[in-house]
């Protein structure tokens, strides 16, 4: 609760930078020697060979990777340099989509080329964040938040239902039905109608607006920004134009979501208002800030993470390798001392063994059952308890118990928490197999939920951020 | 010094894990046996009544019959209580089948979260993976778009049935595409010709914004109103959980509301909330309104399924299914149905001696032709991918939550 | 007239519910200038842990103790559990937080609600619950405010929040506790300087935030019936409505804008549209920040140099 020594930590946050320390420090160092330009050229090659390597299935995710990247750029201008939090980012996005959508396909019927509807979908959507630039000057941090919210709450709500507008004649979104049956883009009458060829397109983009973002990070404006996001009183004071450049973060950033939406639009080969919700809102935020707020790859890297961790979760093998693993992972970084680690392994094999031989002594064989196919199934048969019977209940009990664990470990110390590591484990473990890999689908919301608060708690900065002081 | 070389133990196990994983993912997902939360040593038994059910030629199990299965529903996410059930019955399915004929097919489950993204992705997945010949779902009539566009540019000889997408014409715009539930354009027809019937002057009727709900209301609205019936329409979104606002408009010479609704649950809430108010009108309810949830009395619904506790020799299997599960709704037995199409598809084509293959397989499911099924219909195929006779049974809820058919 | 009237009680009723949840937004933005997203999830373990006592007390048909005993101990479970979750999000994922970005909590209480939201799932399932409280108290019970009828167990709702609502109000006044709360929420520093426990009174306003929201879940399972694993999101968002139009930061903020919000919907779906009705209240919200943006009872913010 101190502000004490804040001002001589501020002034060393220069030095910081520079001296890396920490766990990342030396990925960061070498990062940091590699210079821009050949950064983003080797990743374009490495995100190039990608296609190649995949099923047109991961190629389709590679698209949805990089769509999240560019959004995240985007919202990246607008949260991370200019300091604006504006929760209403989605609605950009999906005004983007739509607007194409309505211009390339039967809705009205409209089929302009693309060379023409790309420019003015990027324009009307610039032209809409300026305007929702305006209420920002009287609202501040917050209450700029809520309306952003609200906002993305109605243009959701308009799209849904506008043909029941009162006056209203064509319907021109398509209810919630949405429009199908939207062109893909074209130019020169070279038609981007494969996943792999959207992909190359999306690369291209992605790239240019890298090289662009880098040149005006460190132009005026950017610096402008920057002053806006740290303290914009002070900032109105030495005559920076706040309030133009509020207007112009937003409708930067409004029209490079607008362009990823009519890229969506094109490639999903239609648009549907459940595709806009707050749900995918928080996704672009979590790629942001996982990756680091105002960091060009950092936001890259938060966007792989973010869409491609689902991904893996989806298959319930792959799921169990990296819960084992994680599980290893956090016994090797909690327990600091060699000793205390080779007690809690001791003793969560010797308390499996017992805990089965217990259940069996008292329940006979019928309720319990032999390991099922996952993974490590045939590792653990004999040693874990899988239940036959009665799994729902004692699952959930057990559940229970494993947070309460998880809450205890992170509260003791010392050999107290080697005690309640023991049990915390084996329950853990318990679960995975008896609940948790047979329902992949819950287990992967849930894994990453708990990822979000686990990395938060951890390194709230992200993983290529700078840890940042509010002054207030 | 330690801490730093542990950490890099641990980075460098985390992207090993990440590597492994994604490596595996190339192969297009992997295949899992279904275990769906039942016991996997004792399934249960399928009862052998079953062969009245089922209509397969009294063919034997062949030798060698391998086949992947997908399904893609919304297991997780704003309607999970749909795709929960739809994926219990099919693993139910696919457990008694494999069973009863000795096989051993596999299936592949998609969590596409009621989202149409999701759905293009894994239908992708579902085509990469050479081993899958087909694939129940998706649930929603958007996703049925969105997937349907990755299965006609990728490969239009996988079959996909969706056992719950209603809107009308759907199915004539994808060539894979078949389903095993009526359209909007039977049961609209239906339900207003069953209002007239009983004489209704003036109907309150309310959508829930789904694509669903407005096609069905809009439907039955038409219809109703070429019959000179006063229809007063409104609609609510589906979060909203407090209808007391909208059920005091209901005016107090309303004879009928109307409510093609997915969530049951909140067609009793809106019931509880009439009796409140004291408004007299009966409730009619759509097919999504079938369902333990709903459960006032006097009220009509209609259903393409009808509990199927009413389908002759459908209540084995209800029983056998419900040992296993803790309860079901509307939503499953068409899955049911669906995924057994599918399943005997595979079968014939095994029993001519070849591989099934996708184009083969497509080729059997069109012209399937069960005399009876789960649904208490005949299944078979229009050309579009429709079902040729589908039919609806409208019931009414008596006292104590029970069924009775009224047509 | 009847039907204003009748409006008139469903917003009442709407707006209590809502007004018990804005409170624990309210309260913890006060206290903490932090929007805690996993509120709604709070709300929803309540509304299960009534249901849970529900069962375990015979079920709403066969009931082994007397209604009112059991729907004691229904608020006193669904209280107990919400806070316990409250204060352990507080515990584990915000306090570690305090001193980070103002974005990192924001994404932690995501992180958090999704993740309860799938605890739900898993323990739950994904079918909804129903109270079915018709079968607890009939709803022909109830009292006759002229032309309507109004069923027992609104009045029970209505009743119940203004109680606890009176019940806070006083105790923020009066106790030393929530005198404390008031000062760390003015200003945390002098709070802190002044010899004030900021880390107690933090934890204590978790405490009766989330309790407080576990409340409002049992009555919302009481009146409407239905509780499933997504009910938070939604509500959670409606309430977070009415804790900004009040005043984000003011407790009497925090009811006003309950019920506010309660009355807008109910008399926009009756007297204008309910397709409409998110987007209206969505609208009217909008237009009232930009007029006052420091919500009816909130404080201005003054800029500091």
């Amino acid at each position: 609760m101190s502000h004490i020594g804040v001002d001589r930590w501020v002034e060393e946050s220069g030095d910081r930078q520079e001296h890396h320390t920490g766990w990342t420090a030396p990925a960061r160092r070498l990062f940091d020697k590699v210079r821009p330009g050949w950064r983003l050229a080797i990743f374009i090659a490495l995100v190039s060979i990608y296609p190649l390597l995949v099923s047109q299935a991961g190629v389709r995710i590679g698209i949805t990777v990089l769509v999240l990247a560019m959004l995240a750029l985007g919202l990246n201008i607008v949260v991370g340099w200019a300091g604006l939090l504006d929760l209403g980012y989605v609605a950009f996005y999906g005004f983007g989509a739509y607007f194409y959508a309505v211009v390339s396909s039967d809705q009205l019927p409209a089929h302009w080329p693309t060379w023409v509807s790309i420019p003015v979908v990027v324009a009307a959507t610039a032209l809409l964040g300026a305007l929702l630039s305006l209420p920002s000057r009287r609202l501040v941090g917050d209450y700029l938040a809520i309306m952003t919210l609200f906002f993305a709450q109605v243009f959701v709500e308009i799209v849904r239902n506008y043909s029941r507008l009162p006056g209203v004649e064509t319907d021109i979104t398509g209810g919630p039905n949405g429009i199908t049956g939207v062109d893909p883009l074209s130019l020169f009458g070279f038609q981007f109608n494969t996943f792999s060829r959207n992909f190359y397109l999306l690369v291209a983009l992605l790239a240019l607006l890298i090289v662009s973002l880098h040149h005006i990070n460190d132009s005026r404006t950017g610096r402008a920004w920057r002053a806006l996001r740290e303290d914009t009183l002070a900032a109105e004071h030495m005559t920076t134009p706040v309030n133009r450049l509020k207007m112009l973060a937003f409708a930067v950033g409004a029209a490079i979501a607008g362009l990823s939406g009519a890229i969506f639009a094109a490639v999903q080969v239609g648009v549907f208002p459940n595709n806009f919700l707050l749900v995918f809102l928080i996704t672009v935020y979590a790629a942001l800030i996982l990756g680091g707020l105002g960091s060009i790859p950092g936001a890259i890297i938060g966007a792989i993470a973010v869409a491609f961790t689902p991904e893996i979760l989806r298959s319930p093998g792959a799921a169990g390798w990296l819960f084992y693993i994680g599980v290893l992972a956090l016994l090797l970084v909690v327990l600091k001392q060699r000793a205390r680690l080779a007690a809690v392994i001791a003793g969560v094999v010797a308390f499996g063994y017992v805990f089965r031989m217990v259940a069996l002594g008292i329940w006979d064989e019928t309720i319990l059952g032999t390991a099922n196919d996952t993974l490590t199934g045939g590792i653990l048969d004999g040693w874990l308890l899988i239940l036959g019977e009665h799994q729902d209940v004692v699952t959930n009990y057990a559940f229970v118990l494993v947070i309460v664990g998880v809450l205890g470990v992170i509260v003791t110390k010392g050999w107290w928490r080697v005690a309640i590591f023991v049990p915390t484990i084996y329950l853990a473990v318990f679960v995975w197999e008896n609940k948790l890999a047979l329902q992949p689908s819950v287990t992967r919301q849930l894994l990453f939920g708990g990822v979000l608060m686990v990395m938060m708690a951890v390194r709230p900065q992200g993983l290529l951020g700078t840890r940042r002081v509010e002054i207030t | 010094m330690r801490r730093r070389s542990i950490w890099r133990l641990v980075a460098t196990l985390l992207v090993f894990a990440l590597v492994a994983a994604a490596c595996g993912e190339d192969t297009g997902g992997d295949t899992t046996t279904t275990d769906g939360g039942g016991d996997p040593t004792t399934t249960a038994s399928p009862d052998t009544t079953m062969a009245d059910m089922t209509t397969t030629t009294g063919a034997q199990p062949v030798d060698v019959c391998e086949a992947t299965v997908g399904f893609m529903g919304p297991i997780t996410g704003p309607v999970a209580f749909i795709g929960e059930v739809q994926l219990n019955w099919f693993n139910y399915a696919l457990d008694t089948w494999n069973e009863e004929m000795g096989y051993d097919f596999q299936m592949v489950e998609g969590d596409n979260q009621f989202d149409t993204a999701q759905s293009a992705t894994l239908a992708q997945q579902f085509l990469d993976d050479s081993a899958m010949l087909a694939a129940v779902g998706p649930a929603g009539s958007d996703q049925v778009d969105a997937a349907g566009a990755v299965y006609e540019a990728g490969d239009p000889n996988f079959t996909f049935i969706s056992p719950s997408s209603t809107r009308s014409g759907i199915a004539a715009q994808y060539t894979g595409m078949f389903r095993t539930v009526p359209t909007d354009d039977d049961q609209g027809p239906t339900t207003a010709d069953f209002l007239i019937a009983q004489g209704a002057q003036n109907v309150f009727m309310v959508d829930d914004q789904s694509s669903y709900s407005t096609g069905l209301a809009d439907s039955v609205e038409e219809n109703l109103t070429a019959a000179d019936v006063t229809v007063t329409r409104e609609s609510v979104s589906q979060d909203v959980t407090d209808f007391s606002a909208l059920v005091g408009t209901i005016a107090d010479d309303t004879d009928f509301v109307y409510l093609p609704w997915q969530v049951a649950a909140n067609g009793q809430i809106f019931a509880n909330q009439m009796a409140e108010q004291s408004k007299e009108a009966v409730i009619f309810g759509s097919d999504g309104m079938d369902s333990e949830d709903f459960t006032e009395a006097g009220s009509f619904i209609a259903a393409f399924a009808p509990d199927i506790a009413f389908v002759e020799g459908s209540e084995s299997l209800l029983d056998g299914y419900l040992e296993q599960y803790e309860s079901t709704n509307t939503f499953g037995p068409p899955v049911y149905a669906a995924a057994r199409v599918i399943f005997e598809a595979i079968d014939s084509v095994c029993q001519t001696g070849a591989t099934p293959d996708r184009a083969s397989v497509q080729a059997e499911v069109a012209n399937t032709d069960q005399a009876d099924s789960i649904l208490g219909s005949p299944i078979s195929f229009t050309e579009d991918g429709d079902l040729a006779e589908g039919r609806f049974f409208i019931f009414q809820i008596e006292e104590d939550g029970s069924k009775t058919l009224v047509e | 007239m009847e039907f204003f009237l009748q409006q008139t009680v469903n917003g009442l009723t709407l707006g209590s519910v809502y007004a018990l949840i804005a409170l624990g937004y309210s309260m913890v933005y006060g206290v903490l200038k932090f929007l805690n997203f996993a509120h709604g999830e709070v709300y929803m373990f309540g509304a299960f842990a009534g249901y849970g006592v529900l069962t375990v007390l015979g079920g709403p048909s066969a009931l082994i103790v007397p209604v009112w005993l059991a729907i004691t101990l229904m608020f006193v479970a669904a209280m107990a559990v919400a806070s316990g979750i409250g204060v352990a999000l507080e515990r584990f994922a915000y306090r570690p937080l305090r001193k980070a970005s103002r974005l990192a909590p924001l994404i932690s209480a995501i992180g958090a609600s999704f993740f309860l939201q799938a605890a739900a799932l898993l323990l739950f399932t994904a079918n909804s619950r129903s109270y079915d409280a018709p079968s607890l108290i009939p709803i022909e019970s109830g009292l006759t405010l002229g032309p309507i009828n109004v069923w027992l167990v609104r009045i029970l709702v209505i009743v119940t929040a203004f109680v606890l609502m009176i019940l806070l109000t006083w105790w923020v006044k009066s106790s030393r506790v929530g005198k404390a709360v008031r000062a760390v929420s003015f200003d945390t520093e002098a709070a802190a300087m002044m010899g004030v426990d900021v880390d107690r009174v933090i934890v204590a306003t978790f405490l009766i935030g989330s309790a407080l929201a576990g409340v409002g879940g049992v009555m919302v399972g009481l009146v409407f019936g239905r509780i499933f694993h997504l009910m938070g999101f939604i509500a959670g968002l409606k309430a977070f409505t009415a804790a900004v139009v009040g005043g984000i930061g003011s407790i009497p903020g925090a009811m006003l804008g309950g019920l506010l919000i309660g009355f807008a919907e109910a008399y926009t779906t009756s007297y204008i549209s309910s397709t409409f009705q998110n987007l209206i209240v969505f609208g009217l919200l909008i237009v009232f920040l930009l007029v006052r943006p420091s919500g009816f009872l909130g404080r201005p913010e003054l800029a500091k140099v």
